[in-house]
């Protein structure tokens, strides 16, 4: 199949572009920038013909926005980062709990103050109780990738739920890579017009978000099941996705798991650099392997622990971080694992904060470091990049 | 795999000239990665931008640390940043600059200039496609066809004339630089 050289945020343009998107909201920042900038450039240019490219005034109006014209039945794309998704926040839980599949790229940011551009997860992990389905690319390819499929899950009718596809500022939104854009009509085999069976209509009038009583703790349990329940359905569109398209995608990504005895656990771009020094570890002889989170929410318990249960020790490597706890991912992991009748040693390393590169040597140092952890028979949880803090 | 660093001002062009490099490779048959990474777009503050080119598919990402070659289109911030910093011992140093510039680096130190070339050619100082020349005959890492076709398709969107001189200054570029 033919390649193109286009950024990750291009590559979530060309997604929104791909499945139809019939309004998109939008207030631009980096490093999301350049995804509207592309989407501007062909609304202008006729390119996104019954598209609505809406410029608004903050991305809470985004947000806002997106809840209204899904609500009336419209399929729905935005894309933020960092500030711009805090200020999002207050309306992510409307828009979950109105059961309104919008799909949104997030193009992660470290976050004020002091100020960074550059990339880290706690953007993203702060939505993480929010009610949306939560996924992280690795790659510019599977930026378009995860849009298409989204779309697919958070409308199927027993989800509802929208979704987010995470990607990491700079080292995925401005870098090109060559990926593979499907054509419209491959597209569109693979997800057909939204047509919702319960929208606001000018002859039907329903009534979406009131105010509850009793029955509040009924929509947050619904919330949760519909969530659960992508997870079937995330393994289930695998199958027509890889017919019309060629490729896969599982609710994990494990690289070199099956005898590996060290496992490093990420997220997102730094898993890259991860694969290739766990290359070179494998020749020295270490066996050491990588599971990359990808699914963030809904968690797949199953997934996760049956890739890691075999490990002797597990370094999760959080490339964010909860002050006065740690990495946030590092106890979803432990406790993931808790159940286990035999449960490997777990070892927590905050990262890459602020776009601090993860370098090969780094993921190296990490290894070695949960190598000693092992022998002590005793875990750390440390910040990596710093000397002392 | 081939690793290039390109340092530049804001607004000198040097996400373009990445771009461009990583066009033309990618044009040619390679795997490749190109980005940059600037702060807050401050015209004149000091960018850099990278290019990987590489036969198989490319396992590493972000800040090129230890490039094979360093383009650095403004000799003014040789005195700003340690541009040399982990180049390969055979690499190479790439500065526009009217004289050879004095850098502490086992690396090879060519010098080209590009900003006389671009006044000469192009009557502006569009200096990052120029430098692509030198780039392109003294590593070989692209061909002088694949630059031009690169030029063609990055910069579609402006006249024909600035096009066609843009690939003018390239070839003046290519032919001089030694």
């Amino acid at each position: 199949m033919k390649q193109t050289l286009v950024t990750g945020n291009e590559a979530a343009a060309w997604g929104a572009r791909l499945v139809r998107a019939k309004y998109i909201p939008n207030f631009p920042i980096t490093p999301q920038t350049e995804c509207i900038e592309t989407l501007a450039r062909w609304s202008a240019d006729g390119e996104l013909p019954g598209t609505y490219f809406d410029r608004m005034e903050s991305e809470h109006s985004v947000m806002s926005a997106a809840v209204g014209a899904a609500a009336v039945g419209s399929r729905v794309f935005t894309a933020t980062s960092s500030q711009g998704l805090l200020l999002m926040h207050e309306v992510l839980y409307i828009a979950a709990g109105m059961r309104l599949p919008i799909v949104m790229a997030t193009i992660s940011r470290g976050l004020a103050a002091p100020v960074t551009l550059w990339s880290d997860h706690n953007d993203f992990l702060d939505q993480r109780d929010s009610g949306w389905l939560m996924f992280h690319a690795e790659n510019n390819q599977e930026v378009l990738d995860m849009v298409l499929q989204a779309y697919r899950i958070a409308e199927d009718p027993r989800v509802l739920l929208p979704a987010m596809v995470n990607m990491d500022g700079y080292v995925l939104s401005f870098t090109d890579e060559p990926i593979n854009i499907p054509s419209p009509e491959q597209v569109e085999e693979f997800l057909p017009g939204y047509d919702p069976a319960h929208t606001i209509a000018k002859n039907r009038p329903v009534t979406v978000g009131p105010p509850v009583l009793d029955e509040y703790s009924i929509f947050r349990a619904q919330n949760h099941v519909a969530s659960r329940n992508a997870l079937n359905v995330i393994e289930e569109v695998q199958d027509d996705f890889e017919k019309i398209f060629g490729r896969r995608y599982h609710l994990v990504d494990e690289f070199m798991l099956e005898d590996a005895e060290l496992v490093l656990v990420t997220q997102g771009s730094m898993s890259t650099t991860a694969k290739a020094a766990i290359l070179e570890m494998r020749d020295e002889g270490i066996k050491v392997g990588l599971l990359r989170l990808r699914i963030i929410r809904p968690w797949p318990n199953e997934a996760v622990a049956g890739a890691l249960k075999d490990a002797k020790a597990i370094a999760v490597i959080d490339r964010n971080v909860a002050p006065g706890k740690g990495g946030i991912m590092f106890p979803e992991i432990i406790e993931t694992l808790y159940n286990l009748d035999r449960r490997p040693l777990v070892s927590g390393f905050v990262v890459g904060l602020g776009g601090n590169p993860q370098t090969e040597n780094k993921v190296k140092e990490i290894t070695h470091k949960l190598m000693d952890d092992l022998a002590a028979g005793r875990p750390r949880m440390e910040w990596n990049d710093l000397e002392e803090i | 795999m081939y690793k290039i660093r390109i340092h530049g001002r804001g607004g000198q062009g040097a996400k373009k000239a990445a771009k461009m490099v990583g066009l033309a490779a990618f044009k040619m048959g390679k795997q490749v990665q190109d980005f940059a990474l600037y702060g807050a777009e401050r015209r004149g503050a000091p960018v850099m931008s990278f290019v990987r080119i590489n036969d198989d598919p490319i396992l590493e990402r972000g800040y090129v640390d230890d490039p094979d070659v360093v383009l650095v289109l403004d000799r003014t911030l040789l005195d700003l940043v340690n541009v040399a910093d982990g180049l390969a011992k055979n690499g190479m140093l790439l500065v526009n600059s009217e004289h050879k510039p004095d850098i502490d680096t086992p690396a090879e130190v060519k010098n080209v200039d590009a900003t006389r070339i671009a006044l000469d050619t192009i009557g502006k100082p569009i200096f990052n496609t120029t430098m692509l020349g030198a780039l392109a005959k003294l590593t070989q890492v692209v061909s002088i066809d694949a630059l031009n076709w690169a030029i063609e398709e990055e910069l579609s969107k402006y006249p024909k004339e600035l096009i066609e001189a843009n690939k003018t200054a390239v070839r003046k570029c290519y032919e001089v630089a030694k």
